[in-house]
């Protein structure tokens, strides 16, 4: 005959044996999510301040001047003046070292004849190299310029879409 | 368990107690890594820097003499480099009953719909 004085412990130490079991589960799936230094807040935080800057880029001084500086870039290909205010607005920062912040701009526009798209540079401050982890900020601006291989004279107004790949190193 | 000795109980009850707010402790640490990543990512997927400025450039170009081309540049543009469909109509000012210019603006990435009847101030 076998005793069964011990029964209740019995009991216990499955309860906590599975409790355990279930609580390193929990543990290990939580630290398998991979997110290395939490890239993700940086992207957006980096997207948003591009959108910022091509937004005030987009926005005439004063109501005086009927173009804005994003316009007059596109229109007269200023590939330095975008980089100068681009890399200033984004890269400047408050009692701190400049921020390392590098971009490559294009801007697409459709082919009236046969409705394709093509992209054309505008400027950049580094080279794409392939391993940059890039976020993109578009921006549409109207330019009175003949995109896309257009030919008119005087020029027609063309909605051309503004992209920026930006990254920090 | 006739005749168990039960004069451990509250270490039992103890023991209970430790394991289940281990186990809870355990629930706590798993949401806590999804939670920025989940944050910026809602931000980012929601496209509302992409509405805003689509809204905008098609608020800007009603007022254009070019409209025909404006909106076929921004519908196509949205599609390719965009992936988004959007499209508008303008519904000119007709005086002296109507003076407001309307605007119908349909924006669809495939996750956000907008849509917006716009009318001039």
């Amino acid at each position: 005959m076998v005793k069964d004085g011990g029964q209740l412990y019995t009991i216990e130490g499955f309860a906590a044996g599975l409790i355990m079991i279930l609580t390193a589960y929990l543990v290990v799936n939580a630290t398998s999510v991979y997110t290395p230094g939490d890239t993700h807040i940086s992207d957006m935080q980096l997207e948003v301040l591009g959108n910022d800057a091509l937004n005030i880029m987009d926005v005439s001084p004063d109501h005086t001047v009927d173009k804005t500086a994003l316009q007059t870039i596109i229109e007269n290909d200023q590939a330095e003046t975008f980089k100068t205010m681009f890399l200033n607005m984004t890269n400047n920062r408050t009692e701190m070292e400049p921020d390392r912040i590098w971009f490559v701009a294009n801007y697409s526009c459709r082919n009236s004849a046969d409705n394709s798209v093509q992209s054309y540079p505008l400027s950049t401050s580094r080279a794409l190299a392939g391993g940059e982890h890039a976020v993109r900020v578009t921006k549409w601006v109207i330019v009175n310029k003949n995109v896309c291989g257009a030919s008119l004279i005087p020029p027609q107004d063309r909605s051309v879409l503004v992209e920026v790949l930006m990254w920090r190193d | 368990v006739a005749g168990l000795n039960d004069d451990a109980q509250w270490i039992v009850l103890m023991g209970f107690i430790v394991s289940f707010s281990f186990f809870f402790l355990a629930l706590v640490i798993n949401q806590s890594t999804v939670v920025g990543q989940t944050t910026a990512e809602s931000v980012m997927e929601f496209p509302k820097n992409d509405i805003r400025d689509v809204r905008s450039v098609m608020i800007k170009s009603a007022e254009n003499a070019n409209i025909d081309v404006l909106r076929e540049d921004i519908t196509v543009l949205s599609l390719k480099r965009k992936n988004a469909v959007a499209n508008y109509t303008v519904i000119p000012p007709n005086p002296p009953q109507e003076t407001h210019t309307y605007i119908d603006i349909h924006y669809n990435n495939g996750v956000t719909e907008y849509n917006e009847n716009w009318a001039s101030p």
